[in-house]
Order: C-alpha cells, then structure tokens, then sequence
C-alpha cells in the first residue's frame, strides 16, 4: 500500500462528503503521512499507523451528522437545466410522495424498534404500581378482618415486586441493546449515502 | 467517559499545546500523548471546531516543498483556557465527591 493508493481509496470511501470537507480531510491525511515519513518512518509503517482507509473512513462517517450527508446528497451537483426545473416541478406530486414514504418508512422503523423497549418499560411500571397496590388493598382487608384476602394481596402484591425486579434487567438489557443497535442502523444509512454515488 | 466532557477537556487540551507557539497536526498529536492518545481523525473534528469557534486560526505554509497547515491561538483561544482555569475549582471540587479525597 502506497501512501497515493490510501489517499485515492479514502477519497473513494468518503465521496458522498461536501467537496470541500473531503479535499480538507484528504489533505490532512496526506500531511499527516508526510509529516511521520520525514520522523524517519517507511511509508508502509506511517500508513499503518493511520490504519486502513476502512477505519479511517468508517470514524469519519461516525462523527459526520446524518443531516449534514442527506444535505449533500441532495445538493445538485451542478446547476440545473430549465428543463430539468420544469420536470421537478411537474414531477412534485410524484416524487414528493415518495420522499415522504422514504422518510416516513425509516421513521417507522425506528419507533416499532423502539415501541418493544417502551412496552418492556410500561409492563415494568404496571408491575411496580402493582407491587405497590397489593400491599396497601392487604392493609386495608386486614384491618377489615379479612385475613385470607389480605393474605391474596399481600401475595399478589409480593409477586408483582418480584416480577419488577425481573424485569428490570430484561427492560434494561433490551434498551441498550435497541440503543445501540440504533446507532448501528444509522451508521449503515449514513455509509450508504457516503460510500456510493 | 462522557462524550461531551472528554470532547470539551480535549478542546482545551489542544488550545494548551499550540499555547506557546503554532503547531501542525503531527506534532499536536506527539506533544499531546504523554497525556492522551489522539487519533487523527478526533483531532481533525477538534482542529476543526476550535476553528469555527475563533479559537485558533489556520495558515498555511510550504515545508519541505509540500504544504503544511499550522495552527494558531487566537485570543479566544487564549480566554477559553483562563475560562477554564476558573472552571477547574468546581471541576476538582465534584471529583472529590465523587471518588473521594484521593481524587487529583
């Protein structure tokens, strides 16, 4: 690998960046591998100190916000025809709708992924509310003689705790997880958008 | 660590390496690892935003028949690490309650 041949594939890897961010990041790079070589470094050990144009590329798209590439990416690269024009404009009713599915199809994605993670949680909460509600209806039926009732929510209520504090690690575990798998999903969109043009 | 804390510290980090005199990217890096290791694509979103903040300020300059970017601290710059300085008081005073008198 060649410090040219990184520089190119990295170019490649991040084309859907603004130009001007891209020729700021390449340039970077490039002095960064000079700078190690004139050090005493073999261009092969200064590049290996970089990491791969695959590292590099995927922590640049990690810190690029989503906006700022959807930005990009439908930024015209040149200007636009008069024809052109007349057909975005005519075509409004159809492509419109189908940004909208777009945006709207990603969008639902999220929440059912999410709507799991906040059913755990509600479930959770029924639970606690139930732990609570057994204990105080048990007080209440023992100060009304009923011992046997109260000893029904008394153990209703002893369950519904128990059930909580099982709970609780699952509704835990299942946010991080939905987090991070969140973060992954954008990631993969974000390397959708940046990687191909 | 907190994203938003450590991004912040590393801010000032690279204020208080380039302090003295400018710096280019390699040698902030390498003035910069007996503290923290650096990867270059965190000092380039950090070169960057301290830039688009007025905290320093890029020149450009030919080294070696190739170009090198050098930067310098404005007086922004220069406030922010005094900001930080007072800063630093209640900064201390919250690590001792939270890990204890050892702390710092």
């Amino acid at each position: 690998m060649t410090k040219d041949k990184f520089l190119e594939e990295l170019r490649l890897k991040l084309k859907g960046l603004p130009k001007d961010d891209l020729e700021d990041r390449i340039a970077f790079y490039s002095e960064m591998i000079d700078d190690r070589m004139e050090e005493g470094l073999s261009e092969g050990e200064a590049l290996k100190e970089i990491g791969t144009s695959d590292e590099v590329a995927a922590k640049v798209i990690e810190k690029t916000p989503l906006t700022k590439i959807i930005k990009e990416k439908v930024k015209p690269k040149r200007a636009l025809k008069a024809l052109e024009i007349i057909l975005l404009v005519l075509g409004f009713p159809l492509w419109f709708p189908v940004l909208i599915v777009f945006l709207v199809f990603i969008l639902v994605c999220m929440i059912s992924l999410w709507s799991v993670v906040i059913t755990l949680w509600a479930v959770e909460g029924g639970l606690i509310v139930g732990a609570f509600n057994g204990v105080i209806s048990a007080l209440g039926l023992l100060f009304e003689g009923e011992y046997l009732n109260a000893l029904a929510h008394l153990g209703l209520g002893a369950l519904s705790a128990g059930l909580a504090i099982f709970l609780f690690f699952g509704c835990w575990a299942a946010n991080k997880y939905t987090f991070k798998l969140t973060q992954k999903i954008t990631f993969k969109i974000k390397k959708l958008i940046v990687g191909k043009e | 660590m907190d994203v938003q804390l450590k991004r912040g510290l590393l801010e000032v980090g690279v204020l208080a390496v380039i302090r003295n005199e400018p710096s280019y990217g390699y040698r902030i890096i390498k003035d910069m690892e007996p503290y923290v290791s650096l990867s270059e694509s965190t000092l380039y979103t950090i070169l960057k935003r301290l830039e688009d903040t007025k905290m320093l300020r890029v020149k450009t300059v030919e080294h070696n028949s190739r170009l090198r970017k050098y930067y310098h601290i404005t007086k922004e710059g220069m406030d922010k690490i005094e900001e930080f300085k007072e800063y630093w008081a209640d900064i201390k005073a919250l690590a001792k309650l939270i890990i204890g008198e050892e702390a710092i």
